[in-house]
């Protein structure tokens, strides 16, 4: 018995299964070293759902995001930003080295509408990311969407509401942002491949107010407005 | 000269037979002798005859769908016909309400000899599910009589035509009642024993309009044809026997017109991006649907994609009596290019094109936009939309020389209501728009609010403090 499995080994005509090769594509590294390393160098899944869960704009959510955008734009391919809640602001991402030719902004009326665009979106092969603000998501569509980019190889970053932290959802990797006094966004893996969740680190921001080591209100000027809703 | 006829019998009824789903009796109707004119093969086996009253008609078959015979509209889908037979053949001209007579003998060389040119039209014509007669003739009258006399005769001999016309009864002959009487009265039958009258005798004892028409007949007489040219538009119709109510009724009328655009592109070596849809309603304003695709496109299932997409959004207004596609715009094709060989690889400008034209499909094309810097000190001003028909800017490189912006900008200010915690800039003034009525007045500054966000607020002239962006 033992012979006849060593001759089947070493015959060619014979596939063997553990040496497969892995065919999903290479993840998309943060940029960030401190979340590279929560993620085990998984990175933004590339085929899957990402959410990031956070109460108010402004905190660094973008900032987190800039590297991905930077990467993906100039392998020139597609961003989506469907429905987002205010304008991306194009200087401020031309500052960034973003290039401008591959972002599109997609506004949709109807939830119908959006969902129908984020699987067209997520199952072309022009598609490098696609940030969608949705709102509230059944699980169900959420599923949807990942078997979307999974057919496209893309990558889906859903911004939705820290009140969605407790749903659980079909997506690959979850984060939930926090703003910190600081400046910095902590950042608290709720879901993530190949590991147990609960961890979390926090990114350095600070230069995204264009001062990166100074003493937050040590330099400015203060005043002089005696009155009025400000200091 | 050899000159090719063809006579549609019932060109109407094979017009609306073909885009429609059930199988019920069809009848064309003549509107002011209420008459029966044409009857489909199912309405003849229920004994419906052309020349029947309707009264009778409706008795035989109640379930019969009437159709009124409208010249115009029959000349309208002949003027169709003729564009398909002109990839076959160029001379071509329409004799109204079902004809089309086409010059044969320069284009036999090209197709060998005259049976392969029939077989290829008759294959034509099948494929468009109409009924004619071919004919050929020497002289395109005869080609005419022949082809109306419903004589399938298709040969390039000289001698063989002229014994087919030689034989035809004079009833086929197209002679006028009274004409006709005489000569019968004569003991004539056949148009071969009008051919032996000796032609000064038959001009003194008849007319002489009547000798005109036989030596024109004969080829004695010349006989010009103006040839028709097809105009540099795409334009088909489909009528419907019964109203449309629903617009996936229309689906099935469409894929016919659409691969007969895309053969129509096909021939012309040209492509489209622009479709206009014509919807027409019973009793009101025919409704416009214009599909645009964002890069140049023939294939007829990427048209019909895009709307059928469009067809879900914008649900039919009214019944549908007649649909019409109409293009008038045609660009030069460009051969793909980054494509292998045996085209594995996905050409992305398609695929681009394709996800593009599908979005603005269903969303409309306001829908989908660029961004864009605009050359502004106003920060409201300092960035613009750009619809993605227009080409790519070609946009240089890192910017780092711009002034430190927030990536969010709100569309409004919003009031700040709460004090910010902490304040992270110095101010910056941006003053401009004196010449154009938009002044502003603002010092911006970086501030944080209680809250944890990072805003970029500012103090207007009036001392009111706004948040116009977030550093997000």
């Amino acid at each position: 018995m033992n012979d006849l499995l060593n001759i089947l080994f070493t015959d060619a005509r014979l596939w063997h299964g553990h040496r497969r090769k892995t065919t999903t594509p290479a993840p998309d590294p943060t940029g960030f070293a401190a979340l590279d390393e929560q993620l085990g160098g998984l990175g933004w899944p590339r085929g899957a759902l990402s959410e990031c869960l956070l109460d108010a704009p402004g905190i660094g959510e973008l900032q987190l995001v800039l590297p991905l955008l930077r990467r993906v734009t100039h392998r020139k391919q597609v961003v989506f930003w469907v429905n987002p809640p205010m304008t991306p602001y194009a200087p401020a991402l031309a500052r960034e080295d973003i290039d401008l030719d591959q972002l599109v902004v997609v506004r949709t009326e109807s939830h119908p509408d959006l969902l129908w665009t984020l699987e067209n979106c997520l199952r072309s092969t022009v598609t490098g990311l696609v940030m969608a603000w949705p709102g509230t998501m059944a699980a169900r569509d959420i599923r949807r969407l990942q078997l979307a980019a999974e057919a496209g190889q893309s990558s889906c970053i859903l911004f939705q509401s820290r009140r969605e932290a407790h749903q659980s959802s079909p997506a690959a990797l979850r984060l939930e942002l926090a703003p910190d006094p600081s400046l910095d966004l902590r950042i608290n893996i709720l879901k993530r491949r190949g590991s147990w969740p609960g961890e979390g680190c926090t990114l350095p921001l600070k230069a995204r107010a264009g001062q990166s080591n100074r003493e937050p209100s040590a330099t400015v000027i203060r005043g002089p407005w005696p009155d009025g809703p400000a200091p | 000269m050899t000159w090719l006829y063809l006579h549609f019998r019932h060109l109407l009824l094979d017009h609306i037979d073909r885009s429609r789903h059930d199988t019920g009796p069809l009848a064309v109707l003549s509107h002011s002798t209420r008459q029966v004119l044409q009857a489909c093969p199912r309405a003849r086996e229920l004994g419906i005859q052309p020349g029947m009253a309707l009264k009778t008609a409706l008795n035989l078959a109640p379930e019969l769908v009437m159709i009124h015979a409208d010249d115009a509209r029959q000349g309208e889908i002949l003027e169709q016909q003729a564009h398909w037979l002109y990839r076959y053949m160029d001379r071509i001209t329409l004799h109204p309400p079902d004809g089309l007579l086409a010059e044969a003998a320069s284009v036999q060389r090209l197709y060998g000899d005259l049976e392969t040119l029939r077989q290829k039209l008759q294959q034509a014509l099948d494929e468009r599910q109409l009924n004619a007669t071919l004919t050929t003739g020497a002289t395109p009258l005869s080609a005419r009589l022949l082809a109306r006399a419903g004589v399938h005769c298709c040969t390039g001999e000289a001698s063989h035509m002229l014994g087919q016309l030689e034989a035809l009864p004079l009833a086929h002959a197209g002679f006028d009642e009274r004409t006709l009487q005489r000569l019968t009265r004569l003991g004539l039958t056949t148009l071969g024993q009008v051919f032996r009258l000796p032609a000064p005798e038959l001009a003194r004892r008849l007319a002489p309009e009547t000798l005109a028409y036989v030596q024109r007949l004969q080829g004695q007489r010349p006989d010009p044809q103006t040839s028709w040219q097809p105009p540099h538009h795409f334009r088909q119709r489909a009528d419907f026997s019964l109203p449309v109510e629903k617009a996936q009724g229309l689906l099935f009328a469409l894929q016919r017109m659409l691969s007969e655009l895309e053969n129509d592109l096909q021939w012309r070596q040209q492509d489209t991006d622009s479709l206009l849809l014509i919807l027409h309603h019973y009793r009101r304003e025919p409704s416009r649907l214009r599909v645009r695709t964002t890069g140049p496109e023939h294939r007829a299932d990427a048209f019909l994609g895009l709307l059928r997409i469009r067809l879900e959004q914008h649900p039919l207004q009214a019944p549908v009596e007649t649909l019409e596609l109409k293009v008038t715009r045609f660009l030069g094709r460009q051969a793909a290019t980054n494509t292998d060989l045996l085209g594995e690889a996905t050409d992305p400008g398609e695929a681009w094109h394709t996800l593009v034209s599908r979005l603005q499909a269903r969303l409309g094309e306001q829908a989908l936009s660029h961004l864009a810097p605009a050359a502004d000190h106003r920060p409201e001003r300092a960035w613009s939309t750009r619809s993605l028909t227009t080409g790519h800017q070609g946009h240089s490189g890192a910017m780092a020389h711009l002034p430190l912006r927030p990536l969010w900008l709100l569309p409004h200010p919003s009031p700040l209501d709460t004090t910010p915690e902490a304040w992270l800039s110095s101010p910056e003034r941006i003053s401009g728009g004196w010449w154009d009525g938009a002044r502003v007045m603002r010092d911006y500054y970086i501030a944080r609010l209680a809250t944890g966000q990072l805003a970029w607020v500012y103090r207007d002239n009036q001392q009111n403090w706004f948040v116009h962006g977030w550093f997000g």
